[in-house]
């Protein structure tokens, strides 16, 4: 217990977080601050493998949340259609962008409020059999929007 | 009057008759593919019924969606929030958002009223039966339809179009922006409204 809250104080003063070799590295991770009732929310971020294999997200576990899933939302003729998807693949020395509108982690059941500026934790299970656990914020959705650092090639 | 003259009237009425039964029988089709018109609707608040004529003198911004959506749902609500918030007090208390929900299952009254106020304190949000929603989405020329989610603990999703509807201070629909508008934009077009 002390020790992940050592970590999640740790992940936060960087902006990637690597723990247990994993070749994932994980930026700009956040979960969307929801009014108090709302019973699910979203988290967003950018999963980049540094390895020479695609590697998937295969599972995730929020702390606050009873089920946590990997899902897309897809637009098609101007209809957004979420559905629940196995994984995510991250390219070879490439990354997946999780972000609204899109790909995202879906945390159904909260047994809390996300209040803006609050730490929540997330546990992130990859295909190579490697787990992630970060600290990310809680955001609201204009800020989660507009991350600072947010730089373009 | 001379019968050659009540003659005369008579074909004239008659004339101006065929062309008015003429024009009524032309005009729905004409204005068929305006199925975008908006128009009036009653729907249930935690506050009570709810209509549109309620605003007349006022601009209004339309959304439609569901709260257990994750992304686009609150993105344009909060887009609406940040265009309420920079608009000068004397304007703002001439727009009305309204968030209407297509999942009135799982969105209780008081659950919208809530989930609305965290954009914008003034921000009303609304539902219906399944009825009174599918003649609203109909006019607005909205679409959703609900989506069984077989091993996801959602159980089911809502598909659902994204606009931001603008209706002017006289109640009629008069355009639509997307969920990737700037607030900015969205602002403009709210002045736009206004100064109509
Ligand atoms: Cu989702």
């Amino acid at each position: 217990m002390r020790f992940s809250r050592m970590l999640a104080g740790l992940s936060l003063l960087a902006s990637s977080t690597l723990l247990a070799q994993s070749p994932i590295e994980i930026e700009e991770a956040y979960v969307r601050a929801v009014p108090p009732t709302q019973a699910n929310t979203a988290a967003f971020m950018r999963l980049i493998n540094t390895s020479d294999q695609d590697i998937s997200l295969v599972a995730a576990q929020a702390e606050v949340s009873a089920v946590t899933e990997l899902h897309t939302h897809l637009e098609v003729e101007g209809v957004m259609q979420m559905r629940q998807i196995d994984q995510i693949i991250i390219p070879a020395q490439g990354q997946a962008e999780l972000r609204p509108g899109g790909l995202h982690v879906m945390l159904i059941g909260l047994n809390k409020a996300l209040t803006e500026g609050e730490m929540t934790s997330l546990q992130l299970r990859f295909s190579d059999d490697s787990n992630i656990e970060i600290a990310l914020p809680v955001k609201s959705v204009m800020s989660g929007m507009m991350p600072h650092g947010h730089h373009k090639h | 009057m001379t019968p050659i003259r009540i003659l005369l009237i008579t074909c004239i009425l008659a004339l101006v008759a065929t062309l008015v039964f003429i024009r009524q029988q032309t005009e729905p089709n004409s204005s068929a593919p305006l199925s975008t018109q908006g128009g009036d609707f009653t729907l249930n608040s935690a506050e009570g019924p709810v209509s549109l004529r309620d605003f007349r003198g006022q601009a209004v911004v339309l959304y439609i969606g569901y709260t257990y959506c994750p992304d686009v749902c609150p993105l344009s609500l909060a887009i609406l929030g940040q265009a309420l918030k920079q608009l000068p007090e004397e304007d703002a208390a001439r727009v009305q958002g309204l968030f209407i929900s297509v999942d009135p299952e799982r969105d209780s009254l008081e659950h919208l009223r809530d989930y609305a106020r965290f954009f914008h304190p003034s921000l009303i949000g609304l539902t219906a039966d399944k009825a009174t929603l599918d003649q609203v989405v109909q006019q607005y020329g909205a679409f959703y339809r609900r989506v069984e989610m077989r091993d996801s603990a959602m159980e089911y999703a809502v598909d659902h179009s994204s606009r931001l509807y603008l209706i002017n201070p006289k109640g009629e629909l008069v355009g639509s922006l997307s969920h990737s508008s700037s607030p900015d934009l969205l602002l403009r077009r709210i002045q736009e409204l206004l100064n109509d």
